[in-house]
Parts: C-alpha cells; structure tokens; sequence
C-alpha cells in the first residue's frame, strides 16, 4: 500500500525530514483535514500560542487531490486558530495542492521559525529554503508574478506578514482564507511555499476510476444546481434568496432582509459586472466570478463578501463590494472576518462606544480602512484582531458576530436556526462549512423546511457537519456535494407542492436521521446521488470504501478537532452565540424569531456520543478508533 | 525510464528550450542533460534534435520529425467540461478556455488557441480526465 509522503522542515535550524504516516493512520484518517487533526494533536505541544514559533502547520492534501476527479483541486491547511484558540482548518483550491503531490509529496508540515523570509521549494521530491528578503512587503499579485510562472504556488500578502489575525494564504487567486492560516505562515517568517514535480498521483485502480470519474463529472454538470445555477450565479445567487427567507444578515446582524438587497445579488452581477464564469483547475463546476476592477479582469466576489460588504453594512453599491473584495484578496485577508470586523466597527459607532471612521451605509471609505488593515496602521491595529478582541476591549459582546472567535459567515442564524447551531458547534468557531452548512435546507436551497423549528435540526447538523468533513478529507470541494439533493426538486421548483411537502417532512427527519448514523455501519452501499466521493475515494485508494465508512470517516474527523479543542481550553461553554442570536427576535413580537440553542445543544451532544457537557464519550472514541493523544 | 541525451549532442538547447517538464538543462554549446526525476518521456526533445542524439526511454535513438507534422490536440468539445486540466498542464500556454460567445454563456470549452506554441507533448491528453483529447498529426 502506498502511504502518503510527509515532509517536515523545522524553519528555525533549517532541518528538512520524511515524515512517514503509518499505513495505520493512513488507513484511519485518510488525509486532508481528517490527519491534518491527528497530526496537530500528536504534534503541537499543548498550550502553544498560535504564533509561537513552536506552533506547527499541516499543508496537506487528500488522496483524490490531483488526480482528475472533479473538484479535486483543494489542500487543506491545518492549524492552530490565531482568532479562536482551538483547531484551525482552511481549505483552498488552486494549483498548490495539486502540484505539491506531483513534486512527490501529499503534506508539508512546518514548525519553527526563519530567522529571516523565507520561501518554501519543493521540487521534485527536494525541499529546500530559499531567502525571500525581497518578497517581503509584497502584495498577492507581485509576489505571484516573481515567483516562477508554472510552478504551484501559496503565499500571504502584507496582512499575513503584519500578523493580521484572519490574514490567509493564497494560491493563484484562491484563499485559504479563514482562521487566520496567513497569520501563522507569516509569523514563521514563510512568504511563500512553492512547488514543481511530474509525478502523477498514482490510483490504485486506474481504469475503474477514470471511468466513475466520467460518470460523475457527467452527474455534476447535468444537476441543475452544479450543472445551471452555480455556474451562472456562483454562490453569490444565494442573496436573493437569503434575503427572501430573512435569512440575509444585515446592519451587523440586527435584521434579516435588506430592501436594496437585490442590486448586490447574484443576477446583477451576472447581468452588469460579470465578465465570463471560471472555475479551479480540474473543476466541471465553474463557481468562479471574473469581474473588472481597476480595468484589470480579477476573481470576483463569493456571496458571503457579498452579504458582508452589502447589506450587513447597509451598502448597495456592487462596484464598490467588488472592490473590496479584491483588495482584501490582494492585501491577503478573509473578506468574512473583514467585513464582520467593520460591521462590528460600524455599530459601535453608531452606540457611541467607539470610532473607527466607519459609519453603516457610508463606503466611500471602505477601501483606506481595508489597506489601513492590513497595515495595522493606529487605531486599525485593532480591527485587525477580529470582533471577539474588539469586544472584549470595547464592549458590545452581545452584538459581536463570532461564535468562539472565529466570525459568522453571512447567514442570519434566526431565521436558519440549524445553522445557529452550526456556528456554535462548528470546531473551527463561526463557520458555515464546518458547522454543516444546514441553511441549504433551511433558508437558502430549493427545499424549505420549517427554519424556526429546532426539530431535526440536531441530526441534520450532524449528518451534513460529517459527510462535510469527510469530502474534505478526501480532498474534494465541498461544492461537489451539493448534487445530493435530488435534481427532480430544482426541475419542479421550490414552489411545487411536493417540493414544499418535502421540506416540510424533513422536520419529522430527526429519528430516521439518528438512526442512520448510528448504523453507519451498515451502509455498505456507492451511490452517486448521495456521496460520490467515497467510491471514487475507494477506487482512489484501494481502501474498502463505502457511504457508511465515508461518514465515519467524517465523524472521526469531527471528533477529532473537538478532542483539540478541549486539550485547548475549549469547552462546551465555548458552544455558544453573541446574546443578539438567542435573546433578541429578529422580528418585534415574534418571540420565535431567535435562535433556541439551549434546546436544540443537549440533543445535538446526544446525538454525537458527547457527554452533557459536550466531551467525547470514550464507548465514542473507541468506536471511532481514536486514540488518546 | 527516461530519454536520455548523447555524446553526438552540440548544445544547441533545441531540446531546452521545447520541454514542456523543464527537465533539460545545459549552456549553449555544452553537453545538455535531462532530469530523469522529471522526465515524462513525451519525445519532444528527440523529435526536436538535429544531431539525433537523444535516447527514447527504452534506449532507441530518437528520429527528428519537422516541426509542421508534430502531433496536435483535437479536443472533444462535446465531452469537454472546461475544467482546465489540460490548460493549467501546458506549460506552452498553447490551450486556452474559450470565450463565452454571449453574457450568460455557459457552453466553454478548451481550445487549442495558440497552435504555434504547441510542441505536441500530449501531456494534455494524458492528464484530460475525460478523455477528451486525442493527439493527432495535422494534414
């Protein structure tokens, strides 16, 4: 069997060595965030601070990354949060990943720290650490341009060399934005890693993979979801739809839906700005917004930046949001983090308790504020620390849009309550992807259950905060995922009484979904409908691979994460959402309008094996074959 | 096994110049090598060289080929799903994603939009994960 190839390179002395995974791990925890976890537990001393020099970083990849499966593109970063304290996974598309693996390599782990600017090379099976005095100080695009043209490429900007706490790592013109991955390659003196090598990830059953992997590319673009809607709209379609729901935060979270909404959504874009739709290399779906910004064609806009750099700051100017965006690309930040971080800046204005410069509604200014960011020049040293830090210098915790730390993404959680849990739940801290991405169901897909219920919620969050953590660790997109809900729904439409029928059942969904994950086990059954990714993982690999060992594989990974969290000082108390969410209705008179956390979180800690107080339970861990660190 | 290059080589970095792997090194006039680390034997260098003296992977003499008559991708564009495998694998930057022909378009696919750079490598075909790509010699 082939294991994956570690290397690790210790910044501080220079020293480069293989690090083998054993087939025992490989086999357990696969790759991608999954081992990025396990090898952060085993190798990060406890109590380390994030930008210490002895903090370590995994820059790995999945075993489908690279080999021509749709979506594979990705490589995860695996960290620890410079925003939250606990585990910290970012994951990213673009050519780094893929190339990493054909320089012979599946993961880089760095620790230490350069005593000057570094750049990482991996080439051809060769690590070496050449001097980037030069590099420092450059935003995304120079340093892309002197770095050499075809290898791949992840580097930070000057956000990531000022230690600006939600800084991310680029690769091309993707981010690995959130959590604050930037931060911690800059404070280990690493401008940038990059790599070249011809070594085709090898699969353990060629002919059988290529042939599912044109099966399923002809899957993913004949859904209309990844096939129609997201490469027309990208995710930026979801504004319209958010905000039909009330699920679209605006004025920093303090209502749901925004009457000027529409002049930043999805179809504008598509109708004024966008230039063509692209996508990441090896990807049928072609999410990606190409726009002009300063007469240049530059990636556009995600809807969470949308959202944030729209509504929630009382905005309806799109040249403006996209702007924005790209400079916090070139500057090397998380636009969600950003955005929350002025949202949260424009409110305490507003309340008189503080004052950046920045009032809602008013964005002229917006793009001096960002540089000024990044620069962590005066007083926006502390916007630059994330809402959670502003909060506790300032006050206003009630109304500080962070769940652990990290910043909520732009789903209004009072009107998607399964996502509120989400974000309390999700390990990484506010995070829509981790905390399983239920507002698909709820507030912002075809399908629309009852999104103030708290019933079914803790199962569904379960189920798709596993299957989630499982596409990543293969080394999938998670958008690649989004083909399991049925293509029928979208073809009758979300008004169509079975459609509505639907979503309305899937409230009663709670048991059944118990049930099935507690007898995960007995899924030994491939479908492209459901989770493509585990047989194509299977092919992959070589590994017995079916949906129930894919889930597993998820829930591992979860649990994992939960496990450093806890040796972090993160406990069941950290479960938790800003007062605005769970005391304050979103509607006046509408008592049902908040998020019931205190219901829906014990039910959610049964349904995961978790003790009351939201510990993994050992009877969960031995099931889950994971052993204590 | 890789392509190997001879003693009967000038240095004339015909061969340099075209890998598309970087793997061929060598100064103007001196005895060029290639990496066989990175060598993907797609025979460019041996079509490319005057003196005949490069070794195929099994150890043949590589025979020169002109130029005009090097294999060219034709691409499917049917079975294309523009994922641009093959576009980020040309280090030639010959394939390019078309052009959408009007706003809204989703219909794109990868062309081959600078033949004159291409130097029929066929890494593309090889990479293309559905087998979209064939190499064939013009006509």
């Amino acid at each position: 069997m082939n294991t994956p190839r570690y290397v690790k390179v210790d910044l501080t002395g220079g020293r480069v060595e293989d690090f083998p995974i054993s087939e025992a791990y490989f086999r357990r925890y696969i790759g991608g965030k999954c081992l990025g976890a396990r090898l952060l537990l085993d190798l990060m001393p406890k109590g380390t601070d994030a930008l210490a020099p002895e903090s370590v970083i995994i820059i790995n990849t999945g075993p489908l990354t690279g080999t021509g499966a749709p979506s594979t593109s990705r490589f995860n970063m695996s960290f620890k949060n410079v925003l939250t304290g606990g585990v910290a996974s970012s994951n990213c598309g673009g050519q780094f990943g893929a190339m990493l693996r054909r320089a012979g390599y599946e993961g880089i782990i760095l620790t230490g720290r350069a005593p000057s600017p570094v750049t990482v090379e991996i080439c051809d099976g060769q690590v070496k650490l050449l001097d980037a005095r030069e590099l420092w100080g450059m935003d995304t695009e120079q340093v892309q341009q002197a770095l050499p043209r075809h290898y791949g490429k992840l580097f930070i900007g000057p956000a990531g060399e000022n230690l600006v706490r939600y800084a991310g790592a680029l690769s091309g013109e993707r981010i690995a934005g959130r959590c604050g991955g930037g931060a911690v390659l800059g404070s280990k003196n690493v401008k940038a890693l990059i790599a070249y090598g011809t070594k085709r990830p090898e699969v353990a059953r060629p002919e059988r993979f290529s042939a599912f992997v044109q099966k399923w590319v002809r899957f993913i673009r004949s859904h209309p979801m990844t096939g129609d809607s997201l490469p027309r709209y990208g995710s930026a379609g979801l504004v319209n739809k958010a905000n039909a729901s009330h699920a679209l935060p605006t004025h920093n979270f303090k209502y749901g839906h925004f009457d000027r909404a529409d002049a930043v959504s999805g179809e504008t874009l598509a109708e004024t700005e966008l230039t063509r739709n692209s996508g990441c290399v090896s990807c049928p779906i072609r999410c990606e917004r190409r726009v002009k910004v300063y007469g240049k064609e530059v990636k556009g806009p995600e809807y969470e930046t949308l959202g944030f750099f729209g509504p929630n700051i009382d905005a309806d100017d799109l040249p403006k949001a996209l702007e924005l965006n790209y400079l916090a690309d070139l500057l090397g930040m998380d636009t969600i983090s950003l955005a929350s971080s002025i949202a949260f800046a424009m409110e305490l204005k507003e309340r008189g308790m503080a004052d950046f410069g920045v009032e809602f509604g008013r964005v002229d200014d917006l793009p001096d504020v960002v540089k000024k960011i990044a620069r962590r020049e005066g007083i926006y040293s502390d916007l630059a620390n994330g809402t959670k830090w502003l909060s506790e210098k300032y006050g206003g915790q009630e109304f500080a849009m962070n769940s652990k730390g990290l910043e909520m993404a732009s789903y209004e959680p009072r009107r998607s309550v399964g996502m509120g849990l989400g974000y309390a739940t999700s390990n990484r801290g506010g995070c829509h992807l981790n905390g399983g991405y239920v507002p698909l169901l709820e507030s912002v897909g075809v399908l629309q259950m009852d999104a103030q219920t708290p019933a079914a919620k803790a199962e569904l969050a379960v189920f798709m905060q596993n299957a989630l953590e499982a596409v990543s660790s293969a080394g999938c997109c998670l958008f690649s995922a989004q083909t399991f809900i049925p293509a029928i729904f979208f073809k009758l439409g979300p008004n169509h009484i079975v459609t509505r029928i639907t979503g309305r059942v899937l409230s009663l969904a709670g048991p059944p979904v118990r049930l099935m994950l507690a007898l995960s086990d007995l899924l030994r059954f491939n479908t492209k409908y459901i989770l493509p990714h585990a047989k194509a993982l299977g092919l992959a690999t070589g590994l017995k691979m079916d949906t129930g060992r894919f889930l597993r594989l998820g829930e591992r990974s979860f649990n994992l994460e939960r496990l450093f969290n806890l040796r972090e000082g993160l406990t069941g108390k950290d479960d938790a959402l800003p007062g605005r969410l769970t005391e304050t209705p979103q509607v006046e008179g509408r008592p049902d309008t908040v998020v019931p956390l205190a219901k829906m979180l014990p039910r959610y800690y049964r349904v995961r094996g978790w003790s009351a107080d939201g510990v993994p339970r050992a009877k969960k861990l031995r099931r889950l074959g994971i052993e204590a660190s | 096994m890789a392509h190997r290059i001879t003693e009967a080589c000038t240095g004339c970095t015909a061969c340099a110049v075209l890998c598309p792997v970087f793997a061929i090194t060598g100064e103007r006039g001196a005895l060029h090598r290639v990496n066989e680390a990175r060598c993907v034997d797609c025979g460019v260098c041996g079509r490319a060289c005057p003196k005949g003296a490069v070794l195929d992977q099994k150890g043949a003499p590589c025979a020169a080929v002109r130029r005009p008559v090097w294999p060219k991708p034709v691409i499917d564009a049917g079975r294309c799903s523009a994922c641009s495998v093959c576009v980020d694998e040309c280090t030639k930057e010959a394939l390019a994603i078309s052009l959408p022909r009007f706003r809204g378009d989703l219909r794109v696919f990868a062309q081959l939009a600078a033949p004159e750079k291409c130097v029929g490598c066929g890494l593309c075909e090889r990479a293309c994960p559905l087998g979209a790509i064939a190499m064939e010699v013009p006509t």
